[in-house]
């Protein structure tokens, strides 16, 4: 048997990939977190919310140790229609009983990655991966340093959606356009007390919005504004198929850069309010999986695991991102299939024992029902009709003009006959959105 | 506020080497070139004296791989090599 450095090398020290550090060195495991950034979280973006009860099953301390932005207590979704909109939202105070966030990645990710060396494991920074490779008897993890290969009976690929380990060891197939969406955000100083006034919060309660609808008609481009403790921020995600063709199809007279429709969004009549007396912090990119449960790719190779974003685990829900907490849960499934593997002396089936888990946890089960989401949301009319009939129908109830005669019922249909939606479309589109959300 | 502006609160510790190349031959049969319009850092730029009009700098890549898949992995483009940048240089975000 070839000597090996540590039982597990973890490749990236996101949430996914300290996460199983943290597990294996609780449970007395010899485990390497290697980190291509000086300090944990400079290279990760986040856009989202932490559903933090995974972290609390293993962290049960985390909700008054780690820093967190807000307690996230309200959700909104936002249709927009030229310079009207439609809003849903849910407040709700029962949510303050689940430890869910918002989170900056920057601060959150060095505390995580504290504890998980609290725990024993050992932390590799400014080291960048380059290839695995798997011999008979155990795996060896290349990097860039100088006699920098550490050999390891498993390896956990955690290194996000650009991942070299998949892609170096062929694991994940070639990434193409309609799988891939690209977002951009911006962190902006508000200030405390003027968060809490515009979004109508109370101390460290948070909000989230999530807006669709512009520019008319374009699908997959949505908007959103999560509140953090002083700063908020603001982004735009946009699947690079329809970017690309942005404006070819009509929608702008060239190609429209994602940045260029957040400026035009900031800029919105009923979005200004929110963010104005902008401060910029600042400006981030970064790419995010839109796979679909059977567009999956695979997830192993014998002693070789990918978790997280590595693996495509994110999901729009079209209310809501999830991401942060698959990435947990898969990274702890990897430390768990390990420590399996030890208990047998057999490592051979790290990666299929994983995988195995995996499927049959809430992550893929969460995927697989909600499978013709991807698809439900590249529909144009959920961008451009449907906000349309809505504004139209509320205007309708709302407005003294002329215009707005009859009961709304009446209205409603006229405003629905106006539109490029078909009586076919919206049986359509309602059964795919009922099945699929 | 133009992206320029937005990345100048951008921080890098810039490496040496380029992690991702662009390979100008490909550039002259690409007619739409998408990276002038899909960089989010606007890394591309249109040249008209640089050899199929595209200039690139890798400098203020803030290393969201979207290159590689528009252009690297399209069979009809394929201008682009991307790795990742080597440990400790490249963008450092403060705010993810």
């Amino acid at each position: 048997m070839t000597a090996v450095d540590f039982d597990v090398v973890v490749v990236g020290a996101g949430r996914a990939g300290t996460a199983a550090a943290y597990k294996l060195a609780a449970e007395d495991f010899d485990v390497a977190l290697v980190e291509r950034a000086k300090q944990p979280g400079m290279k990760n973006v986040t856009g989202g919310v932490l559903y933090g009860q995974i972290l609390a099953d293993l962290v049960p301390e985390f909700p008054e140790e780690a820093p967190l932005e807000r307690h996230v207590v309200e959700h909104n979704i936002k249709l927009l229609h030229g310079d009207a909109e439609v809003s849903i939202g849910y407040r709700d105070m029962d949510l303050l009983e689940e430890p869910n966030y918002t989170l900056m990645l920057g601060k959150f990710d060095r505390w995580f990655v504290d504890r998980a060396v609290d725990e024993g494991a050992v932390f590799v920074p400014e080291t960048t991966v380059r290839d695995v490779t798997q011999a008979r008897d155990h795996a060896v993890v290349h990097t860039d340093r100088e006699n920098g290969d550490l050999a390891c009976h498993a390896v956990i690929g955690a290194d996000g959606v650009n991942t070299t380990v998949g892609r170096a060891t062929g694991i994940q197939r070639t990434m193409r356009n309609p799988d891939m969406a690209l977002s951009v955000k911006k962190v902006i100083d508000v200030g405390r007390d003027t968060i809490n006034e515009r979004f109508n919060l109370d101390s460290d309660e948070g909000a989230a919005y999530i807006y669709t609808g512009f520019p008319e008609g374009a699908p997959t481009i949505g908007y959103f504004i999560y509140t953090y403790d002083e700063y908020i921020s603001v982004g735009a995600v946009g699947g690079l198929e329809v970017l690309r063709w942005l404006g070819d199809e009509g929608y702008a007279e060239s190609g429209t850069p994602l940045y260029s429709l957040l400026e035009e969004f900031v800029e919105l009549d009923t979005v200004r309010p929110y963010v104005q007396g902008e401060s910029l912090q600042e400006y981030q990119g970064i790419l995010l999986p839109e796979l679909s449960y059977e567009s999956l790719p695979d997830r192993y190779d014998r002693r070789i695991a990918l978790v997280g974003d590595a693996a495509g685990l994110v999901l729009n829900k079209g209310y809501t991102f999830r991401g942060l907490d698959y990435g947990i849960k898969s990274g702890l499934l990897a430390a768990e299939s390990a420590i399996a593997c030890d208990r047998e002396g057999n490592w051979e089936a790290f990666g299929r024992r994983y995988d195995q888990w995996l499927e049959n946890s809430y992550v893929l089960q969460d995927m697989k029902q909600h499978r013709h989401l991807p698809e439900f949301l590249k529909n144009e009319r959920m961008y451009g009709a449907y906000p349309g009939i809505a504004t139209e129908t509320l205007r309708g109830m709302y407005s003294a003009g002329s215009d707005a005669q009859g009961l709304t019922w009446k209205q409603a249909y006229r405003a629905f006959r106006n539109s490029d939606a078909g009586f076919l479309d919206l049986l359509k589109d309602g059964y795919r959105g009922l099945r699929s959300l | 506020m133009g992206v320029q502006d937005s990345l100048e609160t951008v921080q890098w510790d810039v490496s040496e080497a380029a992690h991702i190349t662009v390979d100008n031959d490909y550039c002259v049969t690409c007619e739409d070139k998408p990276c002038l319009h899909l960089c989010p850092a606007e890394c591309f730029d249109y040249q008209a004296d640089q050899k199929g009009g595209i200039y690139f700098a890798y400098e203020p890549c803030v290393e969201c791989g979207a290159c590689m898949v528009f252009c690297g992995n399209d069979p009809e483009k394929g201008a682009v090599s991307w790795s990742k940048s080597e440990g400790g240089k490249g963008v450092e975000f403060d705010f993810g």
